[in-house]
């Protein structure tokens, strides 16, 4: 008797789950985003209390904001944007249609630039780019002058390419290798040369993804700040830059008027883009991929040489842009005072770990925290996302109203939520004469899963949209909830696109400072990007040590995600 | 199981799907929804199936109110025109999927029940094999066996049959009456296809543009046809509109179109009788409630002849058209006339190789029909 | 603000193992939140068990990250320790990420400080505070034994809240080995215009970093409050690269980017700790002067434990916690009492000339300067 009705209530949770999942993701964004972020934009409205638009005003009517700053983002975005289509989409058709040693391995770590802090990569590239750096070397050797890249708009250009390019890659790739080979060949039997085929037929079915690359790109390069100063300069400043200045400097009404200007134009390209997506309805599913070949054509004719010259030339690319960088990195964690080989960068990670006090940041705990993080987020935001998803492809009313507040975590201001947080959260709210606040460990999972949930939400709802309703609509006919069928019959379906939704939302754990150090309570909670900025001193080493741990407890995570996340879609 | 639907609209935004749909469905009742594409079925079945909630009006299942019953605990059988077989399970998994909810009705083992079903669509021992490696035929099979291996109260086809080649589609409809009377399960059947209506169906609903048409059984829809669109959406009719020009004391009733004069026999359908009384009655009597039971003089009438009324050479009602074209159906041939502008057919029993020589394109027939093979309607 | 110290690795790791047996048994958090639960409420005070009861009492000290954590040294896990084996009370350090803005905010927003004291004021925050809030954050100092000790030219608080405790001073560090291996730093701001020191300067943004910003001031001293800017825009014509904050400049200088950063005068000690080439980190003080920025604590208004607070300025002012200070933070001490130790004395270089704003001449100024400098250099 028990037992049924036991399962009876089981039953009628499981049917509300998706509801339960989609009010809780609501609170989780309105106490976690969306209050901190009001309590912040209120700044740009209120003035004294009184309604008003006089501080925005005072931005748009400015010539040196509207195009010194405001322009000026959004053409240095633009560029950026363009940098890392081109670098990112070779990827995506090498890593597509070519069968090729470490493929997989080196698909997992493309996830690697999305966690590096920006000194880590401001490091990487003063190495590399730098007056002395390998590539001017490596002009002089072959007699070429030097160039001259560090702290011009070009250096600023490549870095964002260096964080978005893999962006990009990665998500035309997941798009590419589900790309149905029949409706290539069909188009071929019609009498569509590759070329054709491949314009007619393949190159709709990846625009929706390059559409979401290159949104997402310009978004996050739009609101660029350390790594604008750190390789560019001041000179080149973007409004995230003056936005945080204006919050440094206590002028919050500026601060926020600029970044509500900032958020306005962010969600209004995600907008445009999320109108797009909805439009496209690619048919078909991934049952016959394009056949992949190898690297190293099997004959030499004209064509196939052009190829492997072509995809030389872009390894040489990727490895001066990617890899020195990073090879940097770890020869600095290396390198001495002196210049000469040194273990004592990790001696210290060993010895702060060995006998650092408790208000000091230790590489374990760090490590621990960010894995145990990482986690979480992973456990939250993949229902998170994945509801969002649900409801992205169902149709209702004010759907785009959804869609768009959904996608606003990337469109504001890593600055302004800081500054939220601490308002909303960390100093508490009276509610009824007590403070409640909120912090600790589940903040720091929370936030990071509002951070990560919408990646999750962007792989998986272009491929719900192009599952069979009638698949759902025969399981729950056949018995099964709406979590069922999403359960049993969706998600193995689109089981690839959460895959790589829960390596980003690992990612974004990883990397998030902002929240992070806001949210803590004290040393005993730092992450990894933590530790490795407080270990930044007058000499890098000891921050590059840590900056190398993190890459490799980072690599090491993804290709667990990536293994294990594959795996598990196939059983 | 009993199904009702009382006055059920769906309306998407300004658009109206369904107009206050009302129809009665008896346990173990073979029903069939067909209409034109557009005019409604597939939103009715997805209201009975719980995938939509009507806007307004009432699906009731055995008298049971279905309002706020998810799909998945309304014991329904659903098949789909693409068959929407789970392309990750095998064919033994996805007959299976259902039994992941309930026991196997009958007590036997899921394997047993899914072996069962198997063999009940003549797949025994499919059950290992992929989805993918199916022929269409075969995978609505499976997909037929998927829905009925819970054992349904109710089995909802959606155009089941219409992306399958004609051989393969008169098979698998024999062998779909066959299970579904075996079965007794109650069951609607969606299709466009008016001919597949007829065939298979205890009763047939006709729907247009959201509302019902006429509900009868085949016999009484294709004979009796109501309105002007089911006598044309239900096979071949000739239609015309005249107007009524007396009503002779030896009965019947003469009606002018353009320069003829027809004799039609008195009325054309009696109401209270056959397959028409039985589920929709209140909505038959509420239709003809506001006609004039008798049409008068000066009144407009339109009137249907099937082509195989029309005889070559009747003495009665008889015009004289020219012939447009020839079609040979075997039984039959087609033969399409011009009468003074107007179209008829006539489908003329064939009489051998040679018979058809008479109705060679430009010549000219004489055809009539008797009184009592016209039919009035709206 | 944040300011990064280094000292020999071994010292600090001495310190620090000392200090992890004594204070093993955790709780050092300020916010006494437990962890694990999302929501909670907490009760007004944050700082715990004053004398009642028995307990020892709990300084909570609110700092920059680096003061009590720096890779090297810091003078906080020292700090802790020493007051904490002579008094009978418990310190516990807050390092909240955006530093004294963090107590700012919530003044602001009607939340009790949540510490005793705070150390790493300068005048240039002070400003911002009184700018911002009508209510007083820190309260005057009275009553400190030591207070005459404090060098009289490095009290920056007219009133006498913020009690200096040590001193920087801000100066080119330039690589006599860049280029040809000549390289020589001019000796006036002038000088940098010159062609040869073209792209030549890194520097820092004044709005986020404190080496940037007291360039920044020491350029308005220097060329007056009409001159700076354009002063400034020949700096930007002469490629002067202003960077983020001051580890992104150090790194770009150690690389080679250009032979001349804006950093601290004590430079050396470091070199000397790391066995670098004294070469590469030649100090210069432009027109013979450093930009002084002293820094400086006070304790909040809202204080719960005001007393100890006062004892543990005092204790911040003795000759020889003020040597220990200045040699694990590298900044020179506040007190004419201190003695340094001779190596350090070599090591670190003082200006000929020191200048600094004073609180009077920065109050309304202050936002003024910066904005109008970012406007000018951020002009595409």
């Amino acid at each position: 008797m028990s037992r049924v009705s036991v399962r009876r209530v089981a039953r009628v949770l499981e049917q509300r789950l998706l509801t339960l999942v989609a009010a809780l993701t609501a609170v989780v964004l309105l106490v976690l985003f969306y209050y901190p972020v009001a309590t912040v934009f209120a700044d740009a409205v209120l003035v004294d209390g009184r309604l008003t638009v006089e501080p925005i005003a005072t931005i748009l009517t400015s010539e040196f904001y509207l195009v010194d700053i405001i322009w000026f983002t959004a053409k240095q975005a633009f560029y950026s944007t363009l940098a890392s289509l081109a670098l990112g989409l070779p990827a995506a058709w090498l890593f597509s249609r070519f069968e090729f040693r470490g493929r997989e391995t080196l698909r997992s770590l493309t996830i690697l630039p999305f966690v590096m802090p920006s000194i880590m990569v401001a490091i990487g590239f003063v190495a590399t780019f730098g007056r002395n750096g390998t590539l001017n070397r490596a002009l002089s050797a072959v007699g070429l002058p030097p160039v001259e890249l560090l702290f011009t708009l070009e250096a600023i250009i490549v870095a964002h390419a260096f964080y978005n390019a893999p962006l990009v890659a990665r998500v035309v790739t997941a798009a590419w290798e589900s790309v149905d080979a029949r409706t290539v060949e069909t188009a071929r039997s019609l009498g569509a040369n590759p070329r054709r085929a491949f314009r007619d037929v393949v190159l709709p079915q990846l625009l929706p993804s390059i559409g979401v690359g290159a949104t997402l790109t310009f978004i996050f390069t739009f609101a660029s700040f350390p790594i604008v100063l750190a390789l560019g300069g001041f000179q080149l400043a973007t409004i995230e830059v003056f936005v945080y200045s204006r919050v440094r400097d206590l002028a919050y009404a500026e601060a926020a008027s600029l970044a509500v200007i900032e958020t306005v134009i962010s969600i209004t390209l995600t907008a445009v883009y999320l109108r797009y997506e909805a439009s496209q309805r690619s048919a078909g599913g991934a049952a016959n991929p394009l056949p992949r070949r190898s690297v190293v054509p099997s004959d030499w004719t004209p064509k196939s040489t052009l190829r492997t010259v072509g995809i030389a030339g872009y390894a040489l690319v990727v490895g001066l842009v990617f890899v020195v960088p990073i090879a940097s990195m770890i020869l600095a964690s290396v390198t001495g005072g002196d210049g000469g080989f040194t273990l004592a960068n990790y001696a210290f990670l060993v010895e702060r770990q060995a006998t650092g006090a408790s208000f000091q940041v230790k590489p374990l705990p760090a490590i621990l925290n960010s894995l145990a993080f990482a986690a979480g987020t992973l456990v939250v935001a993949v229902p998170m996302g994945v509801v969002m998803a649900v409801l992205t492809t169902r149709r209702y009313r004010g759907r785009g109203l959804i869609d768009v507040l959904s996608m606003a975590p990337f469109a504001v201001s890593g600055i302004v939520v800081g500054l939220g947080l601490l308002r909303g959260l960390v100093f508490g709210v009276d509610v009824l004469g007590t403070r409640i606040r909120v912090t600790g460990a589940l903040a720091i999972v929370a936030a990071h899963a509002v951070g990560a949930y919408p990646f999750v939400t962007r792989n998986v709802a272009p491929l719900f949209a192009r599952l069979d309703g009638r698949l759902v609509e025969s399981a729950r006919s056949l018995g099964a909830t709406r979590t069922r069928a999403l359960v049993d019959i969706e998600l193995p379906l689109v089981w690839t696109g959460v895959v790589a939704g829960a390596a980003f939302a690992v990612a974004i754990s990883i990397g998030e400072f902002d929240s992070t150090i806001i949210l803590a309570e004290g040393a005993g909670s730092y992450t990894m990007p933590i530790a490795v900025e407080r270990f930044l001193g007058r000499r890098l080493g000891p921050a590059t040590a840590m900056g190398c741990l993190l890459l490799l407890v980072t690599s090491a995570s993804f290709l667990v995600v990536d293994r294990f996340g594959g795996r598990w879609g196939e059983l | 199981m009993r199904l009702e639907l009382d006055a059920v609209s769906k309306r998407y935004g300004s658009a109206t799907a369904l107009d206050s749909v009302s129809l009665s469905v008896d346990d173990g009742e073979f029903f069939t929804l067909v209409g034109p594409s557009g005019c409604g079925k597939t939103t009715t079945l997805r209201c009975i199936a719980g995938f939509e909630s009507p806007t307004e009006g009432t699906v009731r299942f055995d008298g049971e109110s279905m309002a706020g019953v998810a799909p998945e605990s309304r014991g329904v059988g659903v098949v789909f025109q693409n068959y929407a077989l789970f392309p990750h399970l095998s064919v033994g998994e996805n007959v299976a999927y259902g039994l992941r909810f309930t026991d196997p009705p009958g007590g036997g083992t899921r394997d047993e029940r899914v072996a069962e079903l198997l063999d009940l669509v003549d797949l025994a021992g499919f059950e290992d094999r992929d989805p993918d490696s199916l022929s269409g035929g075969q995978q609505q099979r499976v997909a037929l066996a998927r829905a009925l291996a819970p054992g349904p109260d109710l089995l909802l086809l959606d155009e089941p049959m219409s992306a399958l080649d004609a051989r393969l589609r008169d098979r698998l409809r024999r062998q779909v009456k066959r299970i579904q009377s075996e079965l007794g399960v109650t069951t609607v059947y969606v299709t466009h296809d008016q001919s597949e209506a007829l065939a298979v169906s205890d009763r047939v609903a006709v729907l247009n543009r959201g509302r019902v048409e006429q509900v009868g059984r085949p016999r009484e829809l294709y004979h009796r046809p109501r309105t002007r669109f089911v006598a044309e959406f239900l096979g071949e009719n000739n239609v015309l509109d005249g107007v009524v020009e007396s009503r002779p004391e030896t009965g019947g009733i003469r009606v002018g179109v353009g320069d003829a004069v027809f004799t039609l026999a008195e009325g054309r359908r009696v109401l209270g009788q056959g397959g028409s009384a039985s589920g929709d009655r209140a909505e038959t009597d509420g239709r003809d409630g506001g006609r004039p039971a008798r049409p008068e003089t000066g009144d407009s009438l339109t009137f249907c002849v099937r082509p195989e009324q029309l005889r070559v050479g009747a003495e009665t009602n008889r015009v004289r058209g020219t012939v447009v074209d020839t079609e040979f159906q075997g039984a039959t041939t087609r033969v399409r006339l011009d009468w003074g502008g107007t179209e008829l057919v006539v489908a003329v029993e064939d009489g051998g190789e040679e018979s058809a020589a008479g109705f060679e394109d430009g010549t000219t027939l004489d055809i009539g029909f008797a009184p009592a093979s016209a039919h009035i309607v709206d | 603000m944040r300011r990064r110290s280094f000292l020999k690795a071994a010292g600090a790791g001495g310190v620090s193992a000392l200090l992890a047996g004594c204070t093993g048994t955790g709780g050092e958090q300020t916010t006494t939140e437990a962890s694990g639960d999302t929501t909670e409420t907490t009760t007004a005070t944050t700082t715990e068990g004053t004398t009642a009861g028995g307990e020892s009492p709990t300084l909570t000290v609110g700092t920059y990250g680096s003061f009590v954590d720096a890779p090297s040294s810091s003078p906080g896990p020292w700090l802790k320790e020493t007051f904490e084996s002579e008094f009978d009370a418990t310190l516990e350090w807050q390092t909240p990420d955006s530093g004294v803005n963090y107590y700012i905010e919530r003044a602001l927003q009607g939340v009790e400080s949540g510490a005793d004291l705070y150390v790493g004021l300068d005048a240039q925050m002070l400003v911002r505070i009184d700018q911002k809030l009508d209510e007083a954050l820190f309260s005057p100092a009275e009553g400190l034994s030591r207070a005459d000790e404090v060098n009289e030219q490095l009290n920056f608080d007219p009133q006498g809240r913020a009690v200096p405790y040590d001193t920087g001073y801000i100066s080119l560090v330039y690589n006599e080995t860049y280029g040809d291996g000549d390289f020589v730093a001019p000796e006036t701001f002038d000088g940098l215009l010159e062609s040869e020191y073209a792209g030549a300067l890194l520097a820092q943004n004044p709005t986020s970093s404190a080496t940037g910003q007291a360039f920044l001031l020491h350029t308005i001293d220097a060329k007056g409050e009409d001159g700076y800017l354009d002063y400034w825009a020949s700096l930007k014509e002469n490629d002067v690269r202003v960077l983020g904050d001051w580890e992104d400049s150090y790194n770009a200088y150690s690389n080679g980017e250009a032979p001349m950063v804006v950093s601290y005068s004590t430079d050396q000690v470091f070199a000397a700790e790391s066995g670098e080439d004294m070469a590469k980190h030649q100090i210069r003080f432009l027109n013979d002067e450093g930009y002084a920025n002293p820094e400086g604590m006070a304790h909040f208004a809202d204080a719960s434990n005001p007393d100890l607070a006062a004892e543990f300025m005092d204790f911040m002012l003795r000759p020889e916690v003020q040597a220990e200070i200045a040699v694990r933070n590298v900044q020179f001490p506040a007190t004419t009492t201190a003695e340094l130790p001779e190596d350090f004395a070599q090591y670190a270089q003082e200006p000929p000339e020191a200048v600094t704003f004073s609180y009077d001449r920065l109050q309304n100024n202050l936002s003024d300067w910066t904005d109008a400098w970012a406007r000018e250099f951020a002009r595409k």
